[in-house]
């Protein structure tokens, strides 16, 4: 499947479905999306909360499978994995960047980073993290648990921890949201330069239009459908 | 949508590096599993040493335990020339008498256990006095005396003293006597003398009780139960009792191995205790990583991967666990060896027993398996999706897990099936403990759904206590287990400790006589009676006639059995082993009850007749109308069985298997022997210097002595047992509170809450109060019905106690379990309750 300009897509979904519970107490979150990104291409997904923006990006990046539908996501069938098969499909092609950073905390920065690669059976992991870390500017914090960070030293090291591995896709949920401004903006000033350098297509969602604006295009999500979908002014 | 399979993984490398980092140091948040764990394998490995100790002590000194590689026993006379010189065949020869005497020294008179040994005394092994000296059999005129005796006759080493009126010099005090272990009981400290000076003084006059013990060194490599054989078939009517060195204390033998089962079911018991305790805490620690969990999966791990990384930071914990307890294990051994000192032969210092070290070990590890399966398997289900919601449901069962805990659960019937000496016994154990387990979760269900449908209370604390019982993810199944078992464990001990107390204390001290004499001649009845009357006016004496035999053959006229041909003695069938109390009389004894066939009457002078103990009648099928012969001095005597009749063996007064017709067996030399019953209070030193001063040739045994030296043993059978036992009980402790603290965890939200909605610091504890109350109410009525069923199982069934509980006692421990119980719950939450709601907020 490729895109208009040829260019291979990087996600390719159609009338995906997300249903919530079962009998009367069943919520649909996503009732249809159809939605193509192509390789390399920078995307931010806009919403009101509850409108099913971190629900899609769950489902896109294989966190949870969708009720019904088809979604292929670089180059994998994920419409017929299951939960196990998704986590090795995500292994060094998606990396995700999360609100509340979610490292471990009882391991190091370094340790934090490496997992990934060496849950996906990489040698070198270990080096590629401190590379990493230091990439992001945290080359004096690479002992450190989380607990001996700063909020935006956790988000860097989450961000390190998404990109070392050389991922196809990067997926960040509201990564500014825990953060003050100037620590938010930092963030993202890194965040777009080291997807930049990897090449990789970044999904991201936030309610900063500032921060929307400077993406390739912006979808809307609202009721669990997609509202809008157009290029970034 | 169709699901591909799950296939390829995480190496075991790199799960292990990865499990390494997130696995702290002290282990935090497994300590639970590892205390549970250090307690289990550390009280079976401290079981199975020490017994496995024992056991080979037994048998590999068992030359030195008997004396020689084969004994023969024979009661109230000598060998014969001819049984003398088949010995001497065979190898070096010893022998000697053992008999109960008196000893006097002034004023003080002692029943002491009479050892006369010969010049070749001891065959193997060392007399060792606390002097130091290592010695043999004692010159004529003097004796080696145990402390005991010394003690009674308040003399010291060069003193005179009297047996039988012969006087003796004290030439030392015996320090390690190395044949003690197989003399078996002894009804009085113990005075070694020379071979002939029990014969000099009219000791073995014929009549006399006494026991004539030859051991036998082999001259070669020979087998003692061939040479045994050989000897039966020679002498088939001697009335030889055989040992050999394989089997030199029986009762000893018999003693290790069931008190070794016993122990090793109460280190079970602990270990299932234990096992809930590995099962709660595991929970525990998952339940803390299901945010780790969630980020691993979303960093690409699969179910498969989290299985392996907290299956192998769970296996580390056992296995430290388990090497700790071996260790804590191994080194309490020379503890419970001290304790048991005197009692059964224990090397001293450190036992390396590396096969009770494995069992316990092995023990140890698939309890944890078993136990922690359930909470493991289901981890590998947190999504990853924890990470971007509030709490999920709770996850359902997963079916994988039964695989693992079905064989686990084989895999430790196997283990304790083949390695139980009764296998029965710890079969039924086990399924008890599993039927137990069962009981309890389904109280638990059916807590949970009575809760569910009981009226909601008003007020909304009492309302959220009766919510925490059945609300999604409430412990209460959890809670009900662990706290109905380890409760119910604390009731069983209570319960078997308190009957064991209670037929000691009470039974046996109140039926008992106060003395037993022995060889009284029988012309000199009367003046024994009057000798008493004088002293003690208010004293009963009862005298019967005493005579020991073996029994040769019983059976149907024309098919009696030979006992001597018989391969293997039935089950409660005793008395076919070596000689036995015989004696006559007119009348049925007291306390015993005819229950089949009829009594002869006074002055019977038709065919000799035997009346038979029932349940000894009913294991070799023995009916009346048939025939017993008995050895008798050397004689065989024949008597048809009369009747039956039930004894009342706890009496403690003359209860003999056979009672003949006078006429059968009146004619044979024999004495009488005597139970005498004195006032409380009654002043006994004089009475026991005229006893020996007018009949020296009789011996007197003191009841209150050997009833003493009894308790000494039970107490130290009690102190091993309750050392046990206490693990079980420390294991139900670390159970509760790990069962609270992580019901506590639950909680601690809600309180939260609850503060900062306006609960005051008292409505808070007394919702606590009111929840982990009525729990209490519930389980302490269960743990009251299950402790004390199997407690009585073990007592009545096991032990053949009567059941004595005391429930002061038990309700007393149960009380203090419940405390315990309550104060745990509510003490936990004092940190939130002082903190400001502001403050416990951030605390979450």
């Amino acid at each position: 499947m490729t895109s208009p300009n040829n260019a291979p897509f990087a996600i390719s979904a159609r009338n995906l479905t997300l249903t919530l519970g079962d009998g009367d107490a069943a919520v649909e979150i996503l009732r249809g999306i159809d939605l193509d990104v192509a390789d390399g291409e920078v995307l931010a997904l806009l919403g009101p909360s509850g409108s099913g923006k971190s629900s899609l990006m769950a489902v896109l990046s294989g966190l949870e499978r969708a009720t019904s539908g088809s979604l292929t996501v670089a180059g994998e069938n994920f419409s017929v994995m299951n939960e196990d098969g998704l986590a090795r499909a995500r292994r060094g092609k998606i990396g995700i960047v999360l609100q509340a950073f979610h490292l471990l905390p009882t391991m190091t920065a370094t340790e934090n980073v490496a997992t990934p690669m060496e849950l996906a059976g990489a040698k070198d992991a270990a080096p590629r993290a401190t590379a990493e870390l230091e990439a992001v500017g945290l080359g004096h914090r690479l002992t450190h648990y989380p607990a001996q960070l700063s909020g935006g030293e956790q988000q860097r090291v989450a961000l390190a921890r998404a990109i070392a591995p050389r991922p196809q896709l990067i997926f960040a949920d509201e990564p500014t949201g825990n953060l003050d401004v100037a620590t938010g903006h930092d963030i993202i000033e890194l965040m777009f330069a080291r997807r930049a350098e990897a090449g990789a297509t970044l999904v991201i969602i936030t309610h900063d239009p500032e921060l929307a604006a400077r993406c390739d295009r912006i979808v809307t999500i609202a009721d669990g459908l997609i509202a809008t979908d157009s290029a970034a002014a | 949508m169709s699901e591909t399979a799950d296939t390829g993984g995480l190496g075991w490398a790199t799960a292990w590096r990865i499990a390494k980092r997130d696995l702290n140091a002290r282990f935090k948040g497994l300590r639970l599993l590892l205390v549970c764990l250090f307690l289990g394998t550390g009280a079976l490995a401290a079981i199975g040493t020490l017994t496995a100790a024992i056991e080979s002590e037994l048998a590999g000194r068992g030359q030195e335990l008997l004396g020689g590689d084969l004994e023969v026993e024979v009661w109230q006379r000598d060998l014969t020339g001819n049984e003398r010189a088949a010995l001497a065949d065979i190898g070096e020869v010893s022998g000697g008498t053992r008999l109960q005497a008196m000893a006097v020294s002034g004023v003080n008179a002692a029943p002491v256990e009479l050892k006369a040994v010969d010049g070749a005394w001891p065959l193997y092994g060392t007399l060792t006095l606390t002097d130091g000296r290592k010695v043999g059999a004692p010159a004529a005129g003097e004796a080696w005396l145990a402390q005991g005796a010394v003690d009674r006759l308040g003399i010291k080493v060069g003193d005179n003293f009297t047996i039988g009126g012969k006087p003796l010099v004290a030439a030392g005090i015996i320090g390690n006597e190395p044949d003690r272990l197989s003399e078996g009981f002894q009804l009085g400290p113990t005075v070694i003398v020379s071979e002939d000076m029990p014969g000099s003084v009219g000791l073995l006059a014929p009549g006399s009780m006494y026991q004539s013990k030859y051991r036998v060194a082999f001259k070669d490599a020979r087998s003692p139960d061939a040479v045994e054989e050989s000897l039966q078939e020679r002498f088939p009517n001697a009335g030889f009792d055989y040992r050999t060195r394989d089997n030199a204390s029986p009762g000893a033998d018999r003693f290790v191995s069931r008190m070794g089962e016993f122990l090793t079911l109460v280190g079970l018991a602990a270990l299932v205790i234990a096992g809930i305790g590995i099962g709660g805490g595991v929970s525990s620690y998952l339940e803390a990583r299901r945010a780790s969990i969630a980020t691993l999966k979303v960093l690409g791990a699969s179910s498969r991967d989290i299985v392996r990384i907290y299956g192998l930071q769970i296996g580390a914990a056992a296995l430290v666990g388990s090497l700790l307890g071996l260790i804590a294990g191994f080194a309490v051994t020379p503890l419970l060896a001290a304790a048991l000192q005197g009692l059964l032969p224990v090397e001293s210092g450190f036992v390396f027993e590396p096969a009770a070290l494995l069992i316990a070990a092995a023990y140890g590890l698939l309890v944890a398996m078993v136990f922690a399966a359930t909470p493991l398997v289901r981890a590998r289900k947190f999504p990853a999706m924890a990470l971007m919601r509030a709490r999920i449901a709770p996850l359902s069962r997963d079916g994988r897990a039964l695989a693992w805990v079905g064989g686990g659960m084989a895999a430790i019937i196997a283990l304790a099936l083949l390695t139980a000496r009764q296998p029965l016994l710890s079969g039924g154990f086990l399924a008890g403990a599993v039927v137990t387990l069962g009981l309890l979760a389904l109280l638990g269900w059916g807590i949970r759904i009575l809760a569910a449908k009981a009226p909601r209370p008003a007020n909304p604390l009492w309302r959220n206590a009766l919510a925490n019982l059945h609300r999604p993810g409430a412990a209460t199944g959890a809670l009900v287990t662990a706290l109905g078992f380890g409760l119910s464990a604390f009731v069983l001990l209570a319960a078997i400790q308190s009957s064991i107390n209670g037929n000691i204390e009470q039974r046996v001290p109140r039926e008992a006589p106060d003395y037993f004499v022995l060889d009284i001649p029988r012309d000199r009845v009367t003046a024994f009676e009057q000798l008493v009357a004088a002293d003690q006016p208010d004293a009963f004496v009862r005298t019967v006639p005493s005579l020991r035999g073996a029994i040769l053959a019983y059976g149907p006229k024309d098919a009696m059995i030979t006992v001597a041909d018989m391969e293997e003695i039935p089950d409660g069938a005793w008395p076919l082993r070596g000689e036995r109390g015989l004696t006559y009389a007119d009348d049925l004894p007291v306390g015993n009850r005819l229950v089949e066939g009829s009594w002869w009457g006074p002055f019977y002078e038709g065919e000799p007749l035997v009346s038979v103990d029932a349940e000894f009648a009913q294991a070799i099928d023995l009916k009346p109308g048939d025939y017993i012969t008995v050895g008798l001095l050397g004689v065989e005597r024949t008597a048809r069985v009369a009747n039956l009749r039930t004894i009342d063996w706890e009496s403690m007064g003359f209860n003999y298997v056979l009672v003949f017709s006078p006429n059968a067996i009146r004619d044979a030399p024999h004495n009488l022997a005597a139970t005498i019953d004195l006032p409380d209070g009654a002043e006994t030193g004089p009475l026991l210097r005229q006893m020996v001063r007018n009949f020296p040739s009789s011996s007197v045994i003191e009841i209150g002595q050997v009833l003493a030296e009894a308790r000494v043993i039970l107490g130290q059978v009690g102190t091993a047992t309750f050392a046990a036992a206490s693990v079980a009980v420390l294991a139900g402790l670390a159970v509760l509170i790990g069962a609270i603290a992580a019901a506590r965890a639950v909680r601690t939200y809600d309180t939260v809450v609850f503060r900062v909605l306006g609960a005051s610091r008292r409505q808070v504890l007394l919702m606590q109060l009111a929840e982990y109350g009525l729990l209490a109410i519930i389980l302490a009525v269960v743990a009251l019905g299950l402790g004390t069923g199997l407690a009585w199982l073990v007592v009545v069934q096991l032990f053949e106690f009567e059941w004595l509980p005391n429930w002061a006692e038990i309700l007393g421990v149960l009380g203090a379990g419940l405390l315990f119980v309550l104060l745990f719950a509510v003490a936990g939450s004092l940190p939130l309750l002082r903190a400001k709601p502001a403050q416990a907020l951030r605390a979450l």
